[in-house]
């Protein structure tokens, strides 16, 4: 048994995880709990990663590669002289975080984890000199204690051979930890991503683009909430089970436990709740500008981001607090949990501002 | 003055891919009663793949630099917890080895130094936490404490399996903080930590290479 975040999970062996003779084993083993039955497009479960990065390779050509002979050193297929690389990772099942994220004015390359898991050091590392263009490479990721330690052991690396770094983690998500620092990182790396992203495209130095990424993540915090769990493929059935009426307000996208389990709550309601936590965690005062991102988490339909959306945009406008840009669709998922989460980011300055509205294409996302 | 050639890097830790071959199945067993009972394959494994990967690595003339890239190879051959710890103990005691050619006493002192600071930067434990970072640290510090000009090596070691000895009794009274081992916290008192063990272990490998 393996006690992982929480959850127990059991190692089972999946290879004949589509047979009948295998749902009725999964169904009799636990009839206690009542656990979904995965129904995905998918080839062999375990090259579930490397056939989407296949996929994504063959779609894209022109605009991304890999290093090596490494599906999962995922780059741009440009660099440009002189710019600072931002290098980001994680595991899969986000889409279009992490990977989704590199491209024109937004980032270099991206090291791929299998799903839910830390890539290797050695990934990152071989990536960032790849990408690295003479001005020093910025690591930007999740907070996550595996990912931590191996971006650490590959900047080490990278600065015995010369190179320069620095480090930011985005540390989000407001209800999983009291404590700032400790907190999870979701859906508002975004604004990490397109400030730090802008800053590195106007040629700023590699400490003008760590403070861009700074000043964003000072000022961003996200709540989110899901309805059903989601399925590792490798597992062939969800950690836990969220009842017919039951939500989880607070889970991560990982499936990480959230705050509190109870009756599924109306959009109005939720985003009063979201927005609640939220500024309570960092004021808005009535008169200052803040972007919204509405992130929808897999399962749930562009109708309802856009419900929660309207809701979210009406409790800010009773505060007098304006909404400068809103973002609605899918940022962070976690393959196909149902839910959404609300980001606040807060416009410190015009600096700010001028990143944020900076035009962006990458093959998963395009602002203009 | 005694040394170690870069060429005979593979067999310094040949003895603690032996060592962790032999202790296996006890670590195993250790892991099982407080933890998810795979410590024993986790170091068999990453030592296994040790004297091969310093081959692979070589950096000439250049220790230092050719453990830092063991480390970090070693990391994705076994990328749990503990092997990452130990992955980056060696990475670090290499760092503080830095581009020597060949490993005196001082050198062997500044790798089992850095060895602990690494398990510690990364792990993010103190002393007293009932990790490896017990026995590795005893061990560093029993090392630089018998330091000097002229002793040998092979006394430099026997100090320091002697510290990791007294790190691994230690853990005996200490309840476990980290890892899967944090949920049994009340079994722990009176057993030793199976981490700290590994580590009395890994200076006992180290050790018999200058008992041939």
């Amino acid at each position: 048994m393996n006690l992982e975040n929480g959850h127990i999970r059991k190692k089972l062996n999946f290879s004949f995880a589509f047979s009948d003779v295998s749902r009725e084993i999964i169904m009799k083993n636990h009839n206690r709990v009542k656990v979904r039955i995965m129904k995905k497009i998918i080839n062999v479960p375990e090259n579930y990663t490397d056939d989407m990065l296949s996929g994504i390779y063959a779609a894209h050509a022109d605009k991304v590669k890999y290093v090596n002979d490494d599906l999962r050193c995922y780059c741009i297929a440009q660099k440009k002289p002189g710019k600072v690389a931002i290098i980001t990772g994680g595991g899969t099942g986000h889409l279009p975080l992490f990977l989704g994220y590199v491209g024109e004015n937004m980032l270099d390359g991206c090291a791929v984890g299998s799903v839910f898991q830390s890539p290797s050091s050695e990934q990152i590392y071989n990536i960032a000199k790849e990408v690295e263009a003479g001005a020093g490479v910025l690591f930007l990721y999740g907070n996550y204690t595996g990912d931590i330690m191996n971006f650490d052991m590959a900047a080490e690396m990278l600065e015995m051979d010369g190179f320069q770094t620095r480090s930011i983690v985005g540390a989000d998500d407001v209800l999983s930890n009291k404590d700032k620092k400790a907190r999870r990182g979701v859906a508002g790396i975004f604004f990490m991503y397109k400030c730090a992203g802008a800053k590195a495209a106007l040629m700023g130095n590699l400490d003008e683009v760590l403070a861009a990424a700074s000043k964003a993540r000072d000022n961003t915090r996200t709540v989110g909430f899901a309805l059903t769990p989601c399925i590792i493929p490798e597992l062939g059935h969800s950690n836990f089970t969220l009842g017919e009426n039951e939500m989880a307000f607070g889970m991560g996208i990982h499936g990480e436990p959230g705050v509190w389990n109870g009756p599924i709550k109306t959009a109005d309601e939720l985003a009063k709740d979201a927005v609640n936590e939220i500024l309570e965690d960092m004021p808005v005062s009535s008169g200052e500008e803040v972007c919204l991102l509405i992130n929808g988490l897999g399962a749930t339909s562009l109708e309802e981001l856009y419900i929660l959306s309207g809701s979210v945009s009406r409790l800010l406008k009773d505060r007098g607090i304006k909404i400068y840009r809103t973002f609605v669709g899918e940022f962070a998922t976690s393959m196909e949990m149902a839910g959404a989460s609300v980001t606040i980011c807060r416009i410190a300055d015009e600096e700010m501002k001028q990143l944020i509205d900076m035009p962006v294409h990458t093959p998963f996302y395009t602002q203009v | 003055m005694e040394c170690i050639r870069q060429d005979q890097l593979s067999e310094l830790f040949q003895g603690v891919a032996d060592i962790f071959a032999e202790k296996m199945d006890e670590l195993c067993a250790m892991d099982a009663a407080m933890g998810d009972g795979d410590l024993g394959i986790t170091m068999k494994k990453g030592f296994a793949a040790l004297p091969k990967l310093i081959s692979e690595c070589h950096e000439e003339n250049n220790i230092g630099k050719t453990l830092m890239k063991t480390g970090m190879k070693m990391a994705s051959t076994v990328p749990s917890t503990m092997g990452t710890l130990m992955a980056s103990g060696i990475m670090e005691g290499g760092k503080a080895v830095g581009a020597a050619s060949v490993i005196g006493p001082k050198e062997l002192c500044a790798f089992l130094t850095g060895f602990a600071a690494g398990i510690q930067k990364r792990g993010k434990c103190n002393p007293g936490d009932r990790t490896v970072y017990d026995a590795v640290s005893e061990a560093a510090k029993k090392a630089e404490q018998v330091y000097n000009e002229n002793i040998s090596m092979k006394d430099i070691m026997e100090a320091a399996v002697l510290g990791a000895y007294q790190g691994v009794e230690a853990t005996k009274n200490m309840k476990p903080k980290f890892g899967k081992a944090a949920v049994f916290s009340d079994k722990a008192i009176g057993v030793a930590d199976q981490g700290a063990v590994a580590g009395k272990y890994l200076m006992e490998g180290l050790l018999r290479f200058f008992n041939k």
